[in-house]
């Protein structure tokens, strides 16, 4: 029996139950172990006039201070602009920027270390807002665009314009484990690294790059995260460079665990954007024309803004074939921390764009929002090219939007939200019917790519090394099964290990939602290898033990421990004694495997390509009750339905789908980041800052996907997971905008993102005194 | 009297001296004990991942270790996440976390665990219980829906249970006075001892539940010269009803914890019993008093509006003897209180507001459960054919102390029951306050807020509700998680 589509538990699942799961900060302090901590920026934007270290260098239990001049190099970033300091120069350019590293032998000495630094900064004018960026043409990189058609015909096609302006607020990853990482350095001044990262890889090279160290004497090793999100896809090197430099200047180990609140002022989250949206459509719901520019705040480096901007222009459409269509996109540069990599990595912003258009060509035809969908959404045969020129194969969109209205009973019960609207005086509902279509690949090629390291040893069990990293998604636990199924063997007999740069060298970040799809691929290869050498092997010990038997390596198969040639099955050779025969042979037991996506491309410069493997689609249905008078919303019931391919492990799968949606919530609904007019965030911490809570989750939740084998491109015909399912909360958001459609009057319902309590209730006060307004003239 | 502090972890006997009583109880496990199951996340009691059960005289309750000081922990028995496993047999929620897929990332699931444990070792679980047990848990990760099925899929009917094996630790009945470096920590066990230690020093920390102090702590390195805990004065546990002049109030000794006081008034007096199920989460209400809500005087402390507009007494005792002080005249600015330097808050006494009355308590924050409020209100109303004859109400999160609505009240006597009456009020409200602007919510949100709120409480209190009906699936289950299949 096949592991993969097993309910396997997570491969950690015991050591988290009973908190022996090991995570960076839990490591025991090893002897002279220093702590590592840094002082930063106190302002947006400022110079540096000057900076006084000597008293602090005096604090008892102080070790050492570092600034930028003790670092090799002190420029990197993931982007071509290699933009980005570990340490502030003379320029710092948003609040939480490091300055100077502190090692020390205790908490209370950093804390003393801290007070004793004096600096003298004058402060610079500072932009906090997209508009603001915009004003002062303060971008980062060049615009982009992806087009098709001609906008202005389409314009002139359709009988209806309309157009506006949505803003998206910003969120944190909020992983529970903040950034962390520990180093220890060893002989030849080569150090070992424990980081809480994404991108071990990436952590090697710019820690090698900016002490002047050569890779190989770098090594890098993730056990497992405490969530990650794209938070620690390219922002888990900062920390692991800081502890790195105290370890080469004092060869001392170094530990650095930033606070909660450290971590939420210092790092990046996901991009907030601020989006121009004008649309042509028929009277029947055809759109004709649209036109979208979406500006992304970036902050204050390009750190992954390129990319999440690039994602969100290819998502802009979302799973409607729009003929004439121009997608504009530019990152601004503000004072922010650098903005990262968030689950959906730009997918979000550019979805809910599209969606909130749709809902509000919905009311303005006074049709129901979800015919509208229909009728523009990628056609299975025809009409289903993207504005960048890829086809949509296995289009699954319509049978997903269909199959979930369906089972929500959607159109029943958006006449039941009706009349509730009409006869209660105290609250308001809205339901929402969304589908998502997201890209799987980096659009950036050249990451496509995977390498694993597989090692059987003698008693039959079996090791797998491949640079994805566990962050909760349960990629390890896919890879086991994978390799359990290429080997023919129980999956408990296989372990995946920790990732580390010396078992798998040059990596790509474990994001995208790509982990098994790139590494267990990789390991098949690994796994495949072995295989064919342990076929010649059982092959000939068969056809010696059995008369009338040839050696055919190719008709021998492996599975449930055995390997047995598919012609006389009766006669078989165990695993166990296989690996042992196979070693007395002197045959290797290790491979290392590779893999590289095949047929995939992108012109960033022209907007065009199939950038994407595949695309892993879904729907939900959501469905929303607002207090009238607080602006409290609540989530009442959501069902989601996801084509995932043929699911790996159900388990996980459906967990990533449900973690995703509630994360999707706490992005549109009540996760805001508030901040001082300085520009300092105010919303550090869990009791500023609300991320969805138990009582949040709807109670009636329905999790499914559709059986869809034909995704045979991928790994097992199985679809990548981890982000898609986050852009079905754009339902939620859709179900407010229709809950306001019903007092908002003739006027379109309008609302931004995060739309709390707040901004829900800053909606129903305007369309309130606009009704009164409006009675008191007709009166 | 001793020097140092004694409890349980896990049933092993611990004896803290000196620096380490000062440090958090997280902090000591994971530094001092070696135990790093138990995480720290926000460090502020909002996330509940450094959830551990605390047993002093009554059952084990899960609390954040992260905001307790060691030496609070004196007399207590504790389990921690590494004591919930039976030797090498897995407690029944660790094995139905596990087969349900309940862990992802792993980080809050020790948090979750052991609340999760206590949870379902108190019998029964329906989802609505397992979602009020576990409001004080964060996840990121799995957006909580198997973390329910595990708990509900858990049966621990045929295990010991965690009372059985851990015992509880014998009070010696001895105070508790712990010196070091210039700080001292004093728990007496009588309430003389308190009022003079306290009239002997100039500054004194009052800590009982200490959930507000311990973030102080945490994040704004708060140290206090001289701390002060009631936990072991066994005088301050009453909490009792009383009958006076026609009035049933309740009495609640300053060491009550608002979990009790909740369970207490469940059925005396149900809008509060409902706030309650709002404040903080089961961790915070399992250290917190009633008594420290009201001496921390937050103009957003969730208790207060009803205390105000029951009429709620305050008992202060201090060298000359007590005193009683009408609630409304204990705050006299932010964080100002009737209180002299000797003087403690010994007990609240808590009117129940009788069923003659129309009463609706409210309290908005951006998160329903598990927030800080932005706007609190309480409105107390009595009406008569048809006309208001009276009314009281009370407004948090608008001013530096929660403060009573005198012209608002005042114009609503005599009123018509109507909701051109409340919507007139709510303008007036608005004209009466001034909020300001912070990170939970804007001065015109407050503003609208308190207009709307008399509105709301007019359809609330005397107009038919149509149901908020959850939208149920036709079909029989909807669910389609199952077991792991090894």
């Amino acid at each position: 029996m096949s592991a993969a589509g097993k309910n396997l538990p997570h491969d950690s699942a015991r050591e988290h139950v009973t908190g022996e799961a090991i995570y960076v900060d839990d490591m025991p302090p090893a002897r002279g172990e220093l702590i590592v901590d840094f002082f930063w920026s106190p302002v947006a934007h400022g110079r540096i006039r000057a900076l006084e270290l000597e008293r602090a260098r005096s604090v008892p239990g102080v070790a050492a201070l570092f600034t930028c001049h003790d670092l090799a190099h002190n420029r990197f970033g993931p982007s071509a602009e290699k933009d980005e300091l570990l340490l502030a120069e003379d320029i710092v350019t948003f609040i939480g920027q490091p300055i100077v590293v502190i090692a020390a032998e205790s908490r209370e000495a950093i804390a003393a270390a801290k007070q004793a630094i004096s600096m003298d900064i004058e402060p610079l004018p500072a932009l906090f807002t997209i508009d603001e960026a915009k004003k002062h043409g303060s971008f980062i990189g060049a615009p982009r665009r992806i087009s098709r058609g001609n906008l202005e015909a389409g314009f002139r096609q359709g009988e209806h314009v309309l157009e506006g302006t949505l803003s998206l607020g910003g969120v944190d990853q909020f992983y529970l484990e903040s950034q962390a990482a520990l180093v220890y350095p060893g002989e030849s001044d080569a150090l070992t690294i424990h980081s809480a990262t994404q991108n071990p890889s990436e952590v090697q090279h710019v820690v090698a790059d900016l002490l002047g160290l050569a890779l190989n004497k770098v090594t890098v090793v993730t056990k497992r995260m405490g969530g990650a999100f794209g938070g620690k896809e390219c922002q888990a090197t900062h920390p692991a460079a800081m502890a790195a430099l105290v370890a080469v200047k004092t060869k001392r180990p170094a530990r650095i665990a930033y606070t909660k609140d450290d971590d939420m002022c210092v790092t990046g989250g996901r991009h907030p954007f601020q989006n121009d949206y004008k649309v042509a459509f028929t009277s029947d719901g055809t759109i004709t024309a649209l036109k979208v520019d979406l500006y992304s705040d970036g902050g204050a480096f390009a750190d992954l803004s390129h990319a999440v901007l690039a994602r969100a222009m290819a998502h802009a459409e979302n799973a409607y074939f729009i003929p004439n269509i121009e997608i504009n996109g530019r990152v601004c540069r503000t004072n922010h921390p650098p903005n990262t990599a968030m689950r959906g990595f730009g997918g979000p912003q550019g979805v809910v764009t599209m969606e909130n258009v749709i809902q509000e060509i919905a009311t303005v035809l006074k049709k129901d929002p979800l015919e509208i969908r229909m009728r523009n959404c990628y056609g299975i045969d025809e009409r289903n090219t993207t504005p960048y020129g890829q086809v949509v194969a296995n289009n699954m969109l319509p049978r997903l939007m269909r199959e979930v209205a369906e089972r929500a009973d959607y159109a029943r019960r958006v006449e039941a939200v009706a009349d509730f609207n009409a006869r209660s005086k105290t609250h308001l509902r809205g339901i929402a019917c969304t589908p998502v279509k997201f890209g799987i690949s980096f659009n950036t090629k050249f990451l496509n790519q995977a390498n694993a390291l597989v090692n059987v040893y003698l008693d039959g069990s079996v090791q797998v090394s491949t640079g994805a990293t566990e962050m909760g998604q349960g990629v390890n636990t896919k890879i086991q099964q994978i390799v359990a199924d290429e080997l023919g063997i129980a999956a408990d007999l296989v372990i995946v290990m920790a990732t580390s740069t010396d078992k798998n060298n040059n990596t790509s970040a474990t994001a995208a939602s790509s982990g098994a799809d790139l590494n267990g691929s990789a390991a098949a290869d690994a796994c495949r290898r072995i295989r064919a050498r342990l076929a010649e092997v059982a092959a000939h010990e068969l056809a010696s033990r059995t008369e009338d038997l040839q050696a055919s390596p190719s008709t021998l198969v492996f599975e449930e421990g055995f390997a047995l040639d598919r012609r006389r099955p009766e006669h078989r050779i165990s695993w166990h004694d296989l690996v042992n025969l196979a070693y007395l042979q002197r045959v290797s037991l290790g491979e290392r495997g590779f893999y590289a996506t095949q047929g995939i491309d992108w012109n960033a410069e022209k907007g065009k390509g199939a950038p994407f493997l595949y695309f892993t689609n879904g729907c939900a249905v959501s469905e929303v009750v607002i207090d009238r008078f607080t602006g409290t919303m609540r989530v009442l019931r959501a069902d989601l339905l996801m084509d995932i391919g043929k699911s790996l492990n159900p388990g996980i799968d459906r967990g990533q789908i449900a973690g995703a949606y509630v994360m999707g919530m706490g992005w549109l609904t009540n996760e805001e980041k508030r901040f001082a007019e300085s520009g300092e965030l105010l919303t550090h911490s869990p009791t500023t800052y609300k991320i969805p809570n138990i009582q949040d989750l709807p109670q009636v939740f329905n999790v499914d996907w559709i059986e869809n084998d034909t995704n045979t491109a991928n790994i097992r015909s199985s679809k990548a997971v981890g982000e898609p399912p986050l852009l079905l909360a754009i339902s939620i958001f859709c179900a407010a905008k229709h809950a306001l459609s019903f007092v908002s009057g003739e006027r379109i319902a309008k609302l931004d993102a995060p739309a709390t309590g707040e901004e829900i209730l800053r909606r129903l006060t305007e369309y309130r005194s606009a009704a009164h307004a409006t009675s008191a003239v007709v009166a | 009297m001793r020097d140092f502090v004694q409890f349980l972890v896990n049933g092993r006997e611990h004896q803290v001296r000196g620096r380490s009583v000062f440090k958090t109880l997280a902090n000591y496990l994971r530094e001092d004990a070696g135990a790093t199951g138990t995480k720290v996340v926000c460090a502020e009691g909002d996330c509940g991942a450094c959830t551990v059960l605390v047993r002093r005289r009554g059952e084990f309750a899960p609390v954040n270790s992260c905001i307790l000081s060691v030496a609070q922990l004196d007399g207590t028995s504790i389990v921690t996440i590494e004591g919930i496993a039976n030797g090498p047999s897995l407690h029944p929620v660790q094995q139905s976390m596990i087969d349900n897929h309940g862990s992802q990332c792993g980080y809050c699931t020790p948090g979750f665990v052991v609340a999760m444990a206590d949870l379902a070792e108190g019998g029964p679980l329906d989802a609505q219980k397992v979602r009020a047990g576990l409001t004080g848990n964060l996840c990121r990760c799995t957006g909580y829906d198997s973390i329910i099925d595990a708990a509900l899929k858990s049966d621990c009917s045929s295990t010991p249970r965690l009372c059985s094996r851990y015992g509880r630790v014998e009070d010696d009945g001895q105070s508790v006075l712990i010196e070091d470096g210039g700080r001292v920590y004093f728990a007496p066990v009588s309430i003389a001892e308190a009022i003079r230690f306290k009239s002997e020093r100039a500054r004194v920390t009052i800590l009982n539940g200490g959930t507000d102090v311990g973030v102080w702590v945490n994040k704004r390195g708060f140290s206090a010269p001289a701390t002060l805990s009631l936990t072991k004065i066994r005088a301050l546990d009453d909490l009792s009803v009383e009958e006076s002049a026609g009035q049933t109030q309740i009495v609640v000794g300053a060491n009550v914890r608002l979990s009790a006081f909740q369970s207490f008034i469940e059925h005396r007096i149900p809008e509060l019993h409902s706030i309650l199920a709002i404040f903080g989460s089961p961790q915070i209400r399992n250290v917190g008093t009633l008594v420290g809500n009201i001496a921390n005087a937050s103009p957003i402390a969730d208790t207060l509006p009803y205390l105000f507009v029951a009429g709620a007494r305050i008992e202060l005792a201090g060298t000359k003897g007590s005193r009683l002080v009408p609630i409304d005249r204990f705050y006299l600015g932010y964080k100002k209180l009737d209180l002299a330097q000797d003087e403690i808050v010994t007990r609240a006494f808590v009117p129940v507001v009788a069923a003659s009355d129309v009463l609706k308590l409210y309290k908005v924050s951006r998160r329903t459960d598990l927030d800080i409020s932005a706007f609190t209100a309480a409105i107390r109303m009595r009406q008569i054919d048809g006309r208001i004859a009276g009314a009281t109400i009370a407004y948090g999160g608008v001013a530096p102390v929660v403060m009573r609505m005198p012209k608002v009240e005042s114009f609503l006597k005599g009123k018509p029951v109507s909701i051109e009456t409340f919507e007139a009020a709510g303008a007036i409200a608005r004209q009466e306050v001034s909020p300001i602007s912070d990170v939970r919510g804007s001065r015109e949100y407050r503003l609208q807020l308190c207009e709307n709120i008399l509105s709301k409480f007019f359809f609330d209190a005397f107009t038919e509700a149509v149901p908020i009906d959850v939208p149920m699936d036709r079909r029989s289950s909807g669910r389609s998680s199952g077991g792991v299949t090894a």
